[in-house]
């Protein structure tokens, strides 16, 4: 008998979910996708060459790359702290503050980047203050940094919390009764346990920083080959008609997205045969 | 002394989980702590641990006061229900883990772990995961891993809860057998009376955060001394018996001149016997009943007998199949007896018990007394009486008819005018107890003991038994007149000592104790005005003036609270 390559349900409608999924899939990310990537194709090869190694693309992947990775790095440590707190203790305003963590999520972009240009601004009230500290957040690679520390908080800590919420109060008691000190338990027991959830929100959140153009802009001052981020670049090519230049660095960041992803999943995946899918408990 | 626990208390908001628990436990010795869900037996075993910090008691291991000592330090082994083993490490890793925390050499750590899944059976599996081994096989790594650094102490919290039957018994004799050969202390907490009866050296049955008796298998279910113990133990039927001289009946006694002693009887199915015929003198008669049910369980007959309310009474309120008129007796039969007397459902039989167990519990029923029916109805609706009845699983009867005789079990009469001179006729006409109850009075939150001389112990009796199952704060109150010579304060006290430690001998009761010094009724009213919702035991020595002065003021006066006199023995004083 011929292989099914359909299990059969006893539910109904496959033919059609399946049928509108494809549909919806299609036209909404893979036909312009596609298109993307076919534009980006035309442009014949020493030209694409030529656009992608760009003395100002260059430098602006240094600048996306190098701050989403900082950025990234940055919020695996403190997200995991405050994932922590929000865990482990019971404090007045617990569930406030558990909410509030998602308003980067919920916030337009610009929004955001605006309320980080005033405050960091010279003349904002933060800025005024690092100024004196001879600090410069605005108009610099740090204020990059900021934004996408901002925008990117949310993924770390949604992705360490439930797997935080997993390491059961059994197992630390065990490593303490075994004779383990506090920071034995957290380095041994705690932080293996929570490590591939804390490498996905790192994943997470240094693609996201990557692709982040709206609370960007407004903090970085836009300044070419010094603090001009690649989504930036892409429109500013637009501006001035150079559709080739523009589809050939969305091609570059549509292939860094897919490595991203990519790597999400292998990830994923180390995390679940390390720690046992299958048996669970 | 392996393991001491001394007044050991942990409340969770204020809530008492585990409550005053003091036991000692033998190097070697198998403990298994038994006790519903929720009766504060993992706690404890946690805090022995020093995995939860306690509130009030002391802890020793060995002899070493370990109280403020963190669990890391305390070195002992702890087996949770749910095996806790580190998933991202291998069963070797798993298995060293304490070790290498005290950083043993690379070989002996070896040498030690391959002694250790040889003890418990799994060699060679030093390279899996935990994910790749059965539950069976995990709790083993569990028990393992606990026993890597040599701890004097082995604690398991339900360590087969896990696991399916088979599964079950063969690691419970598994941990048996390492536990005998290494002699290594151990309690395990269950809450499967099978698994406590095969394992334990000692059973220690835990209810309500109270340890409420601790003994060998066997005696514990020869000899509960509670209600609870009775039942969680095995099945049991407890019955109100009646006790005159050495004679024991169980038709409930109507209104006679002497009021006989009842007792809470318990009767296992095993011990009872159903005939068709006459009954043997040997055996004491509990009364008819018609067969109801028939069971087939295997090894042996079960069966239920329905017995009408009229002759004998269930001891406990709720007994399930009981209704207003009649109640379901359990029975059961060995093959050979059923072959030789075999009985159908419908049949009338005369049920009769081969041994009867009485419980030593001093309080064995209410009886509501009153004049009229709404009167001994609010009486016995009362939310104190009713919540003590249900927590105690103790029986309330009503009597509205003057009899010549006190009822039999504890009188209960309403507080207010006439109340001091009823509990005096009460108690002078054959009632040991009287409680006495204002309107609408609640569960108490404190409990004053003001135990008396000669009725200091059955005073005691009586709170322990109180306080076993209701969560309030106790207080051993003792007041000397200012002007009693030395000498007898001394012997005062010695009196209240020794009923104090019979007490806690006989009930595990420990109370906090107040000395006072001054007029009596002054001071009794400071300590029970001293928070709302007290309640009083009052052992009470005689019956004179002055006694009935100071009971009119209790139970009669402006502020009311519950009272419970306790009568000194006949031929004290």
């Amino acid at each position: 008998m011929a292989k099914r390559i359909v299990v059969p349900s006893p539910l109904p409608g496959f033919g059609l979910t399946f049928g509108f999924t494809t549909f919806f899939l299609s036209s909404v990310i893979l036909l312009p996708l596609a298109a993307l990537v076919i534009r980006a194709l035309g442009i014949p090869f020493s030209e694409l060459i030529g656009l992608l190694l760009d003395e100002r693309a260059v430098a602006s992947y240094r600048l996306s790359f190098g701050a989403a990775a900082l950025a990234a790095a940055i919020n695996a440590v403190f997200g995991f702290i405050v994932a922590w707190s929000l865990v482990r203790y019971e404090f007045p305003g617990r569930r406030l503050l558990d909410t509030m963590i998602d308003l980067p999520f919920a916030l337009p972009t610009a929004v955001s980047g605006i309320a980080l240009a005033t405050v960091f601004s010279p003349t904002g009230w933060l800025g005024t203050k690092l100024a004196i500290a001879g600090v410069q957040v605005a108009y610099t690679w740090i204020g990059v940094v900021v934004a996408l520390v901002l925008i990117g908080l949310p993924f770390v800590v949604r992705s360490v919390q439930p797997a935080l919420i997993e390491v059961r109060k059994d197992l630390e008691d065990a490593a303490e009764s075994l004779g383990a000190g506090g920071f034995h338990v957290f380095r041994r027991i705690i932080l293996p346990t929570i490590m591939p959830a804390l490498a996905t929100g790192f994943t997470l959140a240094f693609a996201r920083g990557i692709g982040e153009y709206g609370s960007v802009v407004f903090i970085s001052g836009n300044l070419p080959l010094k603090t001009e981020i690649t989504p930036l670049l892409i429109v500013i090519k637009l501006e001035q008609y150079d559709y080739n230049g523009a589809a050939a660095l969305g091609f570059f960041m549509l292939a860094m997205s897919f490595v991203m992803l990519f790597a999400i999943n292998l990830v994923q995946q180390w995390g679940q045969r390390r720690m046992g899918l299958g048996v669970q408990r | 002394m392996s393991i001491a626990l001394d007044q050991v208390t942990k409340r969770y908001q204020s809530h008492p989980v585990v409550n005053d628990v003091s036991i000692e436990i033998q190097q070697g010795e198998f403990l298994v702590l038994l006790g519903p869900s929720g009766s504060g037996k993992s706690t404890l075993l946690r805090a022995i641990a020093g995995l939860v910090e306690i509130d009030h008691g002391r802890v020793s291991l060995h002899g070493r006061d370990v109280t403020g000592v963190v669990a890391r330090d305390r070195g002992v082994g702890f087996v949770f229900q749910h095996y806790a083993l580190f998933r991202h490490m291998s069963v070797a890793d798993n298995v060293e883990f304490a070790l290498r925390v005290r950083r043993m050499k690379r070989a002996d750590r070896l040498e030690r772990r391959t002694e250790l899944l040889k003890l418990v059976a799994l060699e060679g599996m030093d390279d899996r995961l935990p994910a790749q081994l059965s539950g069976g096989q995990q709790q083993r790594v569990a028990v393992a891993r606990a026993l890597a650094h040599r701890p004097e102490v082995l604690l398991l919290d339900e360590p087969f809860g896990a696991l399916d039957a088979k599964i079950r018994e063969e690691l419970r004799r598994t941990i048996r057998k390492i536990q005998q050969e290494l002699g290594v202390s151990t309690i395990l907490v269950t809450h499967d009376q099978d698994e406590a009866f095969a394992m334990a050296d000692r059973i220690g049955v835990m209810h309500q955060g109270r340890l409420l008796e601790v003994g060998t298998p066997d005696e514990l279910y020869a000899r509960p001394r509670t209600r609870f113990v009775a039942t969680f133990l095995g099945a049991a039927n407890l019955l109100l018996g009646y006790r005159r001289g050495s004679a024991l009946r169980f038709e409930r006694p109507g209104a006679e001149n002497v009021t006989p002693r009842e007792i809470v009887a318990v009767i296992r199915p095993e011990e009872v016997e159903l005939t068709t015929g006459k009954v043997s003198k040997d055996l004491t008669l509990v009364g008819s009943g018609v067969v109801e049910e028939l069971q087939f369980a295997g090894s042996t007959e079960r069966l239920r007998v329905r017995m009408p309310m009229t002759g004998t009474m269930p001891a406990t309120p709720d007994r399930e199949g009981a209704d207003g008129s009649s109640w379901l007796l359990d029975a059961s039969r060995t093959f050979p007896e059923q072959r030789a007397n075999p009985l159908a459902v419908g049949q009338k039989v005369t049920v009769s018990a081969r041994r009867i167990h009485s419980l030593p519990t001093p309080i064995t029923s209410f009886t509501a007394v009153a004049r009229d029916q709404a009167n001994v109805e609010a009486l016995r609706d009362s939310p104190l009486l009713a919540a003590l009845a249900a927590r105690m699983q103790t029986r309330i009867t009503i009597r509205t008819t003057r009899t010549a005789s006190a009822p039999p079990g504890m009188p209960v009469l309403a507080a207010g005018p006439g109340a001091a001179g009823t509990a005096l006729w009460n108690l002078a006409h054959g009632a040991s107890q009287v409680f006495v109850l204002p309107h609408g009075a609640e569960l108490p939150a404190r409990i004053v003991v003001l135990p008396g001389a000669e009725a200091g112990v059955g005073a005691l009796g009586v709170a322990a038994s109180l306080l076993r199952h209701v969560p309030a704060e106790s207080v051993l109150l003792a007041i000397h007149e200012a002007e009693t010579p030395e000498r007898e304060r001394a012997a005062h006290l010695r009196v209240l000592l020794d009923a104090r430690s019979k007490a806690l001998l006989d009930h595990g009761l420990d109370l906090r104790t107040e000395l006072r010094f001054g007029d009596p009724d002054a001071e009794l009213a400071r300590e029970l005005g001293m928070q709302a919702n007290s309640m009083l035991v009052l052992g009470l020595d005689s019956l004179d003036d002055r006694e009935t002065a100071r009971l009119k003021g209790l139970l009669e006066g402006p502020t009311l609270l519950p009272v419970l006199i306790v009568r000194a023995p006949d031929g004290a004083g």
